[in-house]
């Protein structure tokens, strides 16, 4: 499998930095948002294989966000990321074509699991 | 007439301490979240031999793992406190301080929409004798509907005052108003002016906002 390029969103800096370098520990490449404009953004340019997408973002609402996302380019997979009472967030981002979801806080081999099963998505079309 | 907004009361109470709940849960989440990561992160250093020449990263990522640690506390305080206002029907309390902790634990609601909640309060102002918690819910449904009708990065100001011998608090908010929720209520006017009767004080609506008066002393 190639290098995956992975795009984390989340408006909480210090979770999010430090996820980042424990996936780069990896050797995964990684890039940060902290809200939905700036993720959105980033795509064009970085192009990721994957984005990992926390679904309480501020300002554009996380299913917005995802539709958004699949509307550019539908190859991109996503993952939520999602607290426990978001239940119904969660069956509208599957209905709304996202990869998988993860609970908030991760596992990093759950993460990095379900990263792989979507590069691999990704590389099949 | 009572019986039923009595019925209707609790029913919006519960529903008022599962949203505080609902927040509060979110929020400790995160902190935690961010706690196992920057842990799990030493521990794959430790683990890639990364150690020596590392020492300030290390040191970095258990400044980060206290400052969460204190900020979560400074969350359950205010939690233990707003749980403990509904201990007594009747005490005196600082308004500021109820108020303070009510914005900080509906924090998460209001930035989900990029709106601030902004505090200007009256430094000097006495404690008053009154009902704290109805007085949370009161400014609660306030707030709620405000956060409900503006638009994004909007703001609410919650000030508070002595006016004529009362404490007035005041929720302002400032933004466009959404078409589509407009008319939204989230709590019905004659519940607000039910618990206001409760507590000998006034509401006055003004547009989206609103002037609750108390007076110093409960009658």
């Amino acid at each position: 499998m190639s290098h995956t390029k992975i795009l984390l969103v989340d408006d909480e800096v210090e979770f999010v930095s430090a996820l980042a370098e424990r996936l780069e520990l990896r050797n995964y490449e990684v890039k940060t948002a902290s809200n939905a404009l700036e993720a959105l953004g980033l795509i064009h340019g970085y192009l990721p294989d994957v984005i990992v997408l926390d679904l309480r973002i501020p300002g554009m609402d996380g299913i917005e966000t995802l539709k958004t996302i699949k509307k550019y380019d539908p190859a991109i997979e996503v993952i939520m990321l999602t607290g426990h009472g978001d239940s119904q967030s969660v069956e509208e981002g599957m209905k709304s074509g996202a990869f998988e979801y993860i609970m908030k806080p991760v596992d990093i081999g759950e993460l990095t699991s379900k990263i792989d099963k979507a590069k691999r998505k990704r590389e099949k079309g | 007439m009572d019986n039923k907004n009595e019925q209707d009361l609790r029913f919006l109470q519960l529903r008022f301490i599962g949203k505080i709940l609902a927040g509060f849960t979110h929020e400790i989440k995160n902190h935690l979240a961010i706690v196992k990561e920057s842990a799990g992160l030493m521990g794959d250093m430790i683990k890639m031999g990364k150690t020596a020449e590392n020492e300030s990263q290390y040191l970095e990522i258990i400044q980060s793992i206290e400052e969460q640690i204190e900020r979560a506390l400074v969350h359950f305080t205010y939690l233990n406190r707003f749980s403990h206002r509904m201990d007594t029907s009747l005490s005196t309390f600082n308004i500021n301080e109820s108020i303070e902790e009510l914005t900080a634990l509906l924090h998460r609601f209001a930035n989900q929409k990029r709106i601030r909640i902004e505090k200007d309060f009256q430094k000097d102002l006495n404690p008053i004798n009154s009902n704290p918690s109805m007085l949370q819910f009161l400014v609660f449904n306030f707030l709620e509907e405000a956060i409900a009708k503006l638009d994004k990065n909007s703001r609410i100001v919650v000030k508070t005052e002595v006016m004529n011998g009362s404490v007035a608090i005041r929720v302002i908010p400032e933004g466009n108003v959404l078409e589509s929720d407009a008319e939204k209520v989230l709590c019905p006017p004659e519940i607000t002016d039910y618990v206001i009767k409760m507590l000998n004080g006034n509401i006055s609506r003004q547009g989206e906002g609103a002037v609750i008066t108390l007076p110093v002393k409960a009658a």
